[in-house]
């Protein structure tokens, strides 16, 4: 294809995505140095750094940081591993249930994020299922606290996102190239060699960009800790999504929220930064 | 991997997927038992799994009142959507181009929508779902029209342009929805676009618009380019053999792109929240139902939560092979 009519072709797309994407970055680090408030929104005030000093000094806003922080260390190694895992078992069934198990197994990724944890929440409600079961094993009622609260919202992060690694996976896993694994059973290598050795290095590039995405997806993560705290500061189980959408939307400090806005976008670049220059690369050998 | 005969590692192997599955389902079929109670039979303490199901949760949900004429009007919305099922269900079987006859099953499914408040005094909750049914559609319009040509272009063209545009996609994906769904609202508020259609269609479209050209990218790449070669040679434009050539033989690429790009429209909580007063999709309206003090809240919020999960079960029975393919051939879900 002709350069001419490649930009002819993606130029309502491309001015689409870019325009309408930096124009709000830019207005975010304009508003990030002005006091505005719902009541001077069409005239803000130049205060210079000062929100920004204001957040960093904030504790709400560097617990909201470790909290982020402990999601992804926590949740996604474990939807990572436990993804591999079922996936690995999912190729082994060869029945029509395979289908069946794959639909269920999906619903919590394409449920609509609110809704789902919404369902999940229901449990550990009074009335709910599994409060009722950890009454009748403890014998004590389950509560939300700032600990529980954190502890579900992982548990639910766990829940909502593993199908994804693992379709993943799955998929990569029907790849796979049969004559090496034939090879290595002839050799006598264990079904662990063989993992280890074949299977693991060959999925390795999917194994690193899922990871990639899924840190990225939990870092912004945000409807599931917004219905699971029920906007409420007081379970201490914000996130830097959380903490930037109360002070705006609630607290009205539209400036301060817009600068934590954009220190989460610096935040995300630690991680996007070497994921785009491996992208960029596969896709030079590619051409 | 090979196939594992040992029948006692079979039975551990569907041990392990069983106990996962009832992880997965688990909320859903609970909030479905709750949604079908009364308020004291949700808050037993003893949770109860056999009770006479009443469905009067979702009847306060979408409806006021009951209608008690029912007259022609209410005729034709029936006829209407019986024939939207048929016209979807048979669309090979007529004598016309299946996507002409989709195109008119869907307008009778709209027309269907639209007019049934007049005869049915429908609740708020059904102009949520409305609100919910535009902006999706909107969205999944535009962004694919668009979309499609780009990830086509990009698929085609060799240069470094193409993979710098890959890469910026991927890096405005990668950020947080905060950072446009703020500053949007200032925005929003200063052109007096804040509270429209428009503006939420725009911004999720375009929040759209990375993973599309990725998807749309990667299933035209599959695509032979001899196809659209030889419609060049039969003296098609290039626009021309995109639509007529190229297009219909990528409908599968292109109904997997369209459903994510559908699921990311109907999932949408933040942006539609934060730049919408009165048209609540349902996430937003959903969300009201959380953390309400009056106990009937609870019953409520399940019926809603089914409400809003029955269309996404059903996409998921047509269409999972599609999703599949989705999930693996893009990669880059927004």
């Amino acid at each position: 294809m002709k350069r001419k009519l490649f930009f002819k072709f993606s130029a309502p797309s491309n001015l689409t995505m870019i325009t309408l994407m930096l124009i709000p970055l830019g207005v975010a680090v304009f508003l990030s140095l002005h006091f505005v408030t719902f009541v001077n929104i069409n005239t803000p005030k130049f205060v210079g750094l000062s929100n920004y000093a204001a957040i960093l000094t904030d504790p709400q806003f560097w617990q909201a940081f470790r909290f982020s922080m402990v999601i992804l260390i926590i949740a996604v190694p474990i939807q990572i591993v436990l993804g591999f895992c079922m996936a690995l078992l999912l190729d082994q069934i060869r029945s029509i249930f395979r289908g069946v198990i794959l639909a269920l197994i999906l619903l919590p990724f394409v449920v609509v994020p609110v809704v789902g944890t919404l369902m999940f929440k229901q449990l550990f409600e009074v009335g709910g299922l599994v409060a009722y079961w950890y009454r009748a094993v403890f014998n004590q009622p389950f509560l939300f606290t700032p600990t529980s609260v954190r502890v579900l919202i992982i548990i639910h992060l766990i829940w909502y996102v593993t199908p994804y690694p693992l379709v993943v996976f799955f998929a990569g896993l029907q790849g796979l190239p049969e004559s090496q694994l034939e090879a290595a059973e002839v050799d006598g290598a264990s079904r662990w060699q063989q993992l280890v050795h074949i299977v693991i290095p060959f999925l390795r590039p999917l194994l690193l960009m899922t990871s990639m995405i899924l840190i990225m997806d939990m870092y912004r993560m945000f409807d599931s800790i917004m219905v699971m705290t029920e906007q409420n500061p007081m379970y201490q189980a914000e996130n830097l999504m959380m903490y930037s959408y109360r002070v705006g939307m609630m607290v009205q400090r539209l400036g301060r929220a817009n600068a934590t806005a954009i220190l989460t976008v610096l935040g995300v670049m630690v991680v996007l930064i070497p994921f785009l220059r491996i992208t960029y690369k596969n896709q030079m050998r590619n051409e | 991997m090979r196939y594992i005969k040992k029948k006692s590692s079979r039975i551990w192997i569907y041990l392990a997927l069983a106990v996962y599955v009832v992880f997965c389902a688990l909320p859903f079929y609970w909030t479905t038992m709750q949604s079908f109670k009364t308020v004291r039979q949700a808050f037993a303490r003893k949770p109860l799994f056999f009770f006479k199901p009443t469905m009067q949760n979702y009847q306060e949900l979408w409806i006021k009142s009951t209608p008690e004429n029912f007259g022609f009007l209410g005729m034709i919305l029936i006829s209407a959507f019986v024939l939207f099922v048929i016209l979807m269900v048979f669309a090979k079987r007529f004598r016309m181009p299946t996507a002409f006859t989709r195109s008119i099953g869907m307008a009778l499914l709209l027309f269907t929508l639209i007019m049934l408040p007049r005869v049915v005094d429908t609740a708020e909750f059904y102009d949520y779902f409305l609100n919910s049914v535009i902006v999706t559609a909107g969205v999944v319009v535009i962004s694919m029209s668009i979309g499609s040509v780009a990830g086509y272009a990009l698929a085609r063209y060799s240069g470094i342009e193409g993979v710098v545009i890959i890469i910026i996609a991927l890096a405005f994906r990668a950020l947080p929805r905060m950072a446009f769904a703020l500053p949007y609202y200032s925005i929003g508020q200063a052109t007096g676009l804040h509270d429209t259609y428009l503006i939420v269609i725009l911004v999720l479209t375009a929040a759209n618009q990375p993973f599309t050209i990725w998807m749309m990218r990667a299933f035209f790449a599959e695509i032979p380019k001899e196809i659209e070669e030889s419609a060049t040679i039969d003296g098609l434009g290039p626009l021309a053999a995109f639509v007529r050539v190229v297009v219909p033989t990528a409908w599968p690429g292109i109904i997997s792109t369209g459903l994510f790009s559908l699921l990311i429209a109907y999932h949408e909580f933040l942006i539609v929240r934060v730049l919408t007063q009165s048209k609540w999709t349902l996430p937003v309206a959903i969300v009201q139902f959380t953390g309400g003090e009056a106990p009937g809240h609870m019953t409520l919020a399940a019926a809603a939560a089914v409400s809003a999960t029955i269309p996404i079960i059903i996409i998921i029975i047509i269409f999972q092979r599609h999703l599949v393919k989705g999930l693996t051939g893009g990669a880059v879900k927004g």
